[in-house]
């Protein structure tokens, strides 16, 4: 895989916001906003396999936290049976999501565009009845307890700073693999489909188990997701994975933008942080996520990032450029 | 590339901006109390600021309390949890690592509390939760010294005393009032983790009154259109079926169950009697109300007055669950007089004092802890009649859990 000068310039502006949130322990935040920072790190990694998933195949998937959720349940029944660290639940939750996601794949193979959207949800709800219903083995509504805590070199990452600092880490990871993929000519291939499946199965593209590989690659992303999250809070239970916190993950990257590598990172941090700095409550901020999903939608098609990048562009170049030149046209799937 | 770099300074600087000094004031106690004062939660969540805010102006306006032989007040610091756990964990670690709260309630909401407890439990501050189902961490183990729960207390009855005293006090109220001696009850309970948990021991305690429980039937959280459960419940023939747990949901409920003749008498869990009067709701058969622990609309207990009119006086509604807020404003005074006791704030000292205490508070006259950290108190029923009378009475829980 060559990667462009061009396209390694991508990656920069990431990189460096990354690194300038790395350094925001040193301006001593409040232990409120590294706690709340942490929340939406772990969702920002879970947005960027659902990038890869709507941002470059096209497929919107409303049961997204329900592979998040398998993730973190991985994590707690390994802990709890088999005396398993987060370290290496970080692999098996991930293969665990993967596999899953992958089962919820399948059906993309026959159905698309809104039923398929259906069908996700029904599978995130799905998810939730069977733990809610597991018995002892999944904690059934109660959930499951996490005692252990995660340790890096000897060193207790319960602190909230060394924490926020492992997550920063892993969205970074996310990042660059989200990038990765999206500049490969897995990630080609990938756009061909959402372009046009069928003019891209007429190259000789197997749309079908593309298709699949993206959930496969979005529910990797879902299941380390959930990992962090289970040792984050030390408890989980069905209701975190249910329909609304799928629904606010697809939000959340349709407001970011789910094209570009920076959307998932906005978008994360946008939804966790708005309510939070304007005082929202729980109702206002469904009223004013609504209207900014229906103001994305409409006047935004490339999320808040793309929108600000073409604003930008436009005032500093004088030439607006959509943001969708940005990527691959179709036919560059076969290169 | 400039512009990116300037954004991206400036919101480095805008976040930076959240950062706060600890707060540290001489003489003043806080306290932090962590509640879903928005959100689906926040008909019981509100009870709680209310109930605590009230117990610190109670103690306050004494003119606070004596440990080391220095005069302390209390300070309440609240934090709306949104009824989200990552709102309720940055509220716990904010009252525990920014403010320095030397005790904390709350919340309503159970897997939320279990969270919240992996932040207070290792920093040793006293925690008092009103959720039975701590009953599930709270063993012998888990509260000894150095154990992993050894700060945290459940404020609210064992499951098996509540549901116990709540299955006698519904029978023998609706007894008189159906004019036989009511043999089968069905359950409708609201499906998740409080829900579940709760039915297990209900189920339990009706069948140790003698009661046959064909079933219990499960509806989703949210749900507004009853008609399939109750259905399904009328085609059992009960006398009583039971809504248990939520009383919003309970109240929705309600109406559609005596549209269908579901039952020849219901019993509502977690409703006042106020809310009756207040919706001036009615029913041709008999209704049984239990409140969690003593009713605010109508109360057979003396103090129980006094105590909602200085709490509905201080601006709090009157909501079905108002009477939750007993399960924290009591124990504000409990853990002042531990304080006292132990002559310390030290958390263990104050620990060995809450055990060893008996507190005079307003549900009971004699609360005391177990020693895995739980409540015993009485639970107060009561019966509409057709006609509108209602009774209630204060029903002692059993000794022993029902064997099966």
């Amino acid at each position: 895989m060559s990667i462009a000068p061009k396209a390694l310039r991508s990656l920069l502006p990431v990189l460096v916001i990354l690194a300038l949130i790395a350094l925001v322990p040193l301006a001593s935040p409040s232990n409120r906003f590294l706690s709340l920072a942490i929340s939406a790190g772990i969702n920002v990694i879970a947005l960027y396999g659902l990038s890869v998933l709507f941002g470059q195949t096209g497929i919107l998937s409303m049961g997204h936290a329900a592979l998040v959720g398998v993730g973190a349940y991985a994590s707690a029944i390994l802990a709890r049976d088999f005396g398993v660290g987060f370290w290496l639940a970080l692999p098996v939750a991930a293969i665990a999501s993967a596999v899953f996601a992958m089962i919820v794949g399948i059906p993309s193979l026959r159905v698309g565009g809104h039923h398929f959207v259906i069908m996700t949800f029904a599978f995130g709800q799905l998810v939730a009845i069977v733990l809610t219903n597991g018995g002892d083995y999944t904690g059934a509504a109660t959930g499951l307890d996490l005692t252990d805590h995660v340790t890096l070199f000897d060193a207790d990452m319960t602190d909230l700073t060394r924490y926020y600092l492992m997550v920063v880490a892993f969205v970074t990871a996310a990042a660059v693999a989200s990038w990765a993929i999206i500049h490969s000519s897995y990630g080609r291939t990938l756009r061909a489909i959402r372009e046009n499946e069928k003019l891209a199965a007429s190259l000789g593209i197997n749309v079908g188990r593309h298709k699949i590989g993206a959930f496969v690659v979005s529910g990797v992303f879902a299941g380390i997701s959930g990992v962090l999250l289970a040792y984050f809070l030390g408890h989980i239970s069905p209701s975190q994975f249910s329909s609304f916190p799928s629904i606010y993950l697809a939000l959340m990257v349709m407001i970011g933008g789910a094209r570009l590598i920076e959307g998932p990172l906005a978008g994360g941090i946008l939804v966790a942080f708005l309510p939070e700095v304007l005082n929202l409550d729980p109702v206002q901020s469904r009223i004013v996520y609504g209207v900014c999903l229906i103001a994305v939608i409409m006047l935004l098609p490339d999320g808040l990032i793309g929108g600000i990048v073409r604003a930008l562009r436009g005032l500093f170049a004088g030439k607006p450029k959509p943001e969708t030149e940005r990527e691959t046209a179709p036919s560059e799937a076969r290169q | 590339m400039k512009t990116v770099l300037k954004l991206a300074a400036s919101a480095a600087l805008c976040l930076g901006a959240f950062a706060r000094p600890a707060l540290a004031e001489d003489n003043i106690v806080k306290i932090g109390v962590v509640a879903a004062e928005s959100g689906s939660f926040v008909s019981a969540g509100h009870t709680l600021p209310a109930g605590v805010g009230l117990a610190v102006k109670q103690i306050n306006d004494a003119g606070g309390f004596k440990v080391g032989g220095k005069t302390y007040k209390l300070e309440m610091v609240k934090r709306d949890d949104r009824t989200d756990i990552a709102t309720a964990i940055a509220a716990t670690q904010e009252l525990v690592r920014d403010v320095k709260v030397q005790a904390i309630f709350g919340s309503e909401t159970h897997d939320f509390t279990l969270a919240m407890a992996k932040i207070t439990q290792p920093a040793k501050i006293i925690h008092f939760a009103g959720n039975s189902t701590l009953a599930k961490i709270l063993t012998p183990d888990s509260v000894k010294p150095g154990g992993e729960d050894h700060y945290l207390f459940q404020s609210e009855p064992q499951e098996f005393q509540r549901s116990g005293s709540t299955a006698r006090g519904v029978l023998t109220l609706l007894e008189p009032l159906l004019g036989f001696k009511p043999k089968k009850s069905v359950m409708i309970v609201g499906n998740d983790a409080t829900g579940q948990f709760l039915s297990s021991y209900y189920f339990k305690a009706l069948k140790a009154e003698g009661q046959d429980v064909p079933d219990i039937i499960f509806y989703p959280p949210d749900t507004t259109d009853f008609s399939p459960f109750l259905t399904r419940a009328k085609s059992l023939n009960p006398d009583i079926i039971h809504f248990w747990y939520n009383g919003d949901s309970t109240l929705t409920a309600l109406p559609q169950a005596l549209e269908l003749g579901a039952a020849k008498s219901y019993f509502l869990f977690g409703v006042d009697p106020g809310i009756w009067k207040e919706k001036q709701l009615s029913a041709d058969v008999p209704v049984a109300m239990s409140c969690v622990p003593v009713c605010w609309g109508e109360s057979s207990n003396p103090k129980a007055k006094t105590y909602f009119d200085a709490y509905f006086a201080a601006g709090a509604p009157h909501g079905v669950t108002s009477s939750v807020s007993l399960l924290y404003h009591d124990y504000v005074h409990f853990l002042v007089e531990a304080w006292q006791k132990a002559d310390s704030f030290d958390p263990d000292k104050t620990v060995e004092a809450l055990l060893s205490l008996h507190h005079q508070g307003v549900v009971s006259d004699d609360l005391t802890f177990n020693p895995t950290h739980q409540v015993t108190h009485a639970t107060e029923v009561c019966a509409a009649a057709p006609g509108g009378d209602i009774s209630c009475s204060m029903q002692q829980p059993p000794a022993e859990a029902p064997k099966s």
